[in-house]
């Protein structure tokens, strides 16, 4: 491996991602006598989660901090008004998703901040991006990917019809594309021929075929039987049906297509909001993905929104929402660069920035049904409205937690394809 | 190797900013090599160019930008026509296996570069189902070894070594691979969720696998993992009056120390008819005050046990 590539590779992980990569540290046999006294065993696990302990605890002991959205704007701003360095090429085949996370951060924070000039700017890139006005793909002249496809779709929402853009949307084209992924077991692919085939894939689908009003009996066949096969033993949903581990992505993604479905009704609620309630941490006050995994701020929204879906169909109880709000504030703010960051220690990236702060607006809100017709529910029913908080709330969008986008855009986006 | 002069007669196909001046939102800069690189991989994909020069190219490509998952799905196609063209010059019945070892051995060196890389899995899963019908489970243990020893909790991996399992049907040494890991770091979840996934397909004995969770929760009482796969094991067990009896006495013992134990208690307690409907209510409550961030969560199942739910 060449010093570039690990340079390369160190950027990608910690400072676009954010995701970490452990040390390796095989431990010899432990002290008994230190085993008796702590009731913990210093294994890879401990080791890495009292380093993060650490730094968040000092960072909790002061008092609440206020989201700095002049920095926050300042930093999105800028990146829509100028050109990515280099090292960006690791998002090459994820521009949509840049686009989204920027954009949909920026209306979070303050919708004037998306001026017309820059929602222009935005569809002739997406635009770009795919060869029939839809589906799309990561980049310009690459393959349509599922995931690009839902966030351009997310962007699009986000900007008005401005110049008639959500006309342009090949919606017959993105709708037969929809089905050539389906697969017999229920999922769906991520793009043909490879792609990856799992809970991620049909959220994504689901949520584009919602959104643009091409759902069908035929998208839906099967997935519902598919997702109760991925809800595991500890009460979460894992990537495939073969009993992957519970993992926070995987279960926003499952709960997000049952409640498109209207079916959450189908698996087991009391265990996934005891697997929810779980994931938050104890002394960080933040939320991690999986069972004895470190805190990372990316859940607020993973978690967290499964936590809104939840509560927003009668079932309350599985997040503390003001430590939630305790964490993002006092941990999750980088002073440099970018606004939003993973934890202390680690730099800011928009992946996080946009995924924070749908968590920090969820730990505002109250979440519930519009109407009381249980049965005809759809995803478009589900409101929020400020929850009170002790001290100044941030002030951002409400949003709803199944598409991760400000309710007004999805009502205007929605109504326009009814 | 990769040598720039082998595309001499390709025209490199240029992206719309680079053939514009308008300023494009979030414009990447770049460097000289991925333009040109990407520039020609370009024109070949549209040419369905799938030679061996064009495979050497992809590999740049896909060297310098991983995650494209476009130069996957090209390297797929050339892999597969060349493997086609190699079979038609040998006649049928011949052994391609050196061909596709040698995409193996490159995809290995490629994927510990890259660890969290997503494509590589998929890339590899097609490579084994629809162009490597000789294929043999061992040799995929080395590259998951290495990467597991390298991070224990790789969800990809994990998820890889348990479709491996499926396609060859080989579950012989699963238990023995996870207890390796458990050893290391009782903590790590990834290896008790693999574990629990395989005990459907093994012939351990479900008692000896209670023994086994049970000696591992004396050892660190305050485990997530363990007092979890605890409930999945009971689950798929069965709650006889006398295995409900045995984890309430053993859960008993732990109440102190961990709270996932006072909540197995709980509900051992409820099973097992030794606890009304207002007994447990009050241990929920206990487990709100020694688990004040989750005391919401206590709370309601604390209400559900006084109404009898």
């Amino acid at each position: 491996m060449s010093s570039r590539d690990i340079n390369r590779a160190n950027f990608i992980n910690t400072k676009l991602l954010g995701r970490k990569r452990e040390p390796i540290d095989v431990r010899s046999e432990e002290d008994p006598e230190i085993e008796n006294i702590m009731k913990t065993v210093e294994t890879e696990t401990i080791i890495d989660r009292e380093e993060v302990m650490e730094a968040c605890v000092k960072l909790l002991n002061e008092p609440l901090h206020v989201l700095d959205k002049d920095f926050a704007a300042g930093g999105l701003t800028f990146a829509f008004n100028s050109s990515m360095p280099p090292q960006m090429v690791a998002l090459d085949a994820s521009q949509a998703w840049i686009v989204y996370w920027i954009a949909n951060s920026m209306m979070m924070i303050d919708p004037s901040l998306l001026t017309n000039e820059i929602k222009r700017k935005i569809v002739r890139k997406l635009f770009l991006m795919s060869k029939d006005n839809g589906p799309f793909g990561g980049g310009e002249s690459q393959l349509p990917h599922i995931a690009s496809t839902y966030a351009a779709i997310n962007a699009l929402a986000l900007c008005d019809n401005i110049d008639n853009c959500w006309n342009k949307i090949n919606r017959d084209a993105i709708y037969k594309w929809l089905l050539s992924l389906k697969q017999p077991d229920g999922s769906f692919t991520t793009c043909n021929p490879i792609g990856e085939r799992d809970t991620r894939g049909v959220y994504c689908a689901l949520s584009i075929a919602s959104l643009l009003n091409i759902m069908s009996d035929e998208l839906t066949e099967g997935v519902v039987e598919y997702l109760q096969q991925c809800q595991t033993y500890e009460g979460g949903f894992g990537a495939t049906r073969l009993g992957d581990e519970a993992h926070g992505g995987y279960t926003f993604c499952a709960t997000a297509s049952l409640v498109i479905m209207n079916k959450l009704n189908s698996i087991d609620i009391e265990k996934l909001m005891e697997w929810c309630a779980a994931r938050q941490c104890t002394e960080e006050m933040g939320l991690c993905g999986r069972s004895n995994k470190l805190v990372d701020g990316c859940y607020s929204f993973w978690v967290g929104g499964t936590a809104a879906m939840l509560e927003a169909n009668d079932y309350h109880g599985c997040l503390k929402k003001e430590a939630l709000r305790k964490y993002i504030l006092n941990c999750c703010q980088s002073k440099t660069g970018i606004a939003l960051r993973d934890k202390p220690g680690k730099n800011g990236d928009f992946y996080h920035t946009n995924y924070v702060l749908l968590g920090l607006s969820i730990t505002e809100s109250k979440f519930y049904y519009h109407g009381d017709d249980k049965t005809n529910r759809t995803p478009f029913d589900i409101l929020s409205k400020s929850l009170s908080v002790k001290e100044v709330p941030s002030g951002l969008a409400f949003i709803n937690p199944v598409y991760g986008i400000p309710n007004e855009s999805l009502q205007e986006f929605h109504e326009h394809f009814i | 190797m990769f040598d720039i002069e082998d595309y001499k007669d390709v025209e490199p196909l240029p992206l719309t900013q680079d053939v514009t001046n308008e300023e494009e939102l979030c414009r990447i800069m770049y460097c000289d090599e991925y333009k040109q690189v990407m520039a020609l991989m370009r024109r070949m994909i549209s040419k369905d160019e799938l030679s061996v020069r064009a495979l050497r190219l992809n590999s740049r490509a896909i060297e310098l930008s991983p995650a494209f998952y476009t130069a996957w799905n090209y390297r797929f196609r050339i892999i597969e026509h060349l493997l086609k063209e190699e079979t038609q010059l040998q006649g049928e019945g011949h052994d391609a296996s050196y061909m596709l070892n040698k995409e193996l051995d490159w995809l290995d060196e490629f994927t510990l570069n890259n660890p969290k890389n997503y494509q590589i899995w998929s890339y590899r899963q097609a490579l084994l189902t629809q162009l490597y019908p000789h294929a043999t489970f061992s040799r995929e243990h080395p590259i998951m070894d290495l990467m597991l020893d390298d991070d224990s909790k790789n969800y990809h991996v994990w998820s890889y070594r348990k479709w491996c399992c499926a396609h060859f049907k080989t579950y012989g040494q699963e238990m023995a691979f996870t207890e390796r890991f458990i050893k290391r770091d009782v903590y790590n979840n990834s290896a008790w969720s693999y574990r629990f996934s395989m005990l459907k397909h093994s012939d351990v004995d479900l008692d000896q696998e209670l023994q086994f969770v049970l000696d591992k929760i004396e050892y660190v009482p305050q485990n997530i993992s363990t007092w979890n796969y605890l409930g999945g094991l009971l689950q798929m067990m069965g709650t006889s009056d006398k295995l409900v009896e045995q984890l309430l006495q053993f859960s008993k013992k732990y109440i102190d120390e961990s709270a996932f134990a006072y909540e197995f208690y709980a509900r051992m307690s409820k099973l097992s008819g030794t606890a009304n409907g207002k007994d447990v209510a009050q241990m929920y409550s206990h487990i709100a005050d020694i688990d004040p961030i989750r005391d919401q969560w206590w709370n309601r199942k604390s209400l559900q046990a006084d109404q009898g739910k």
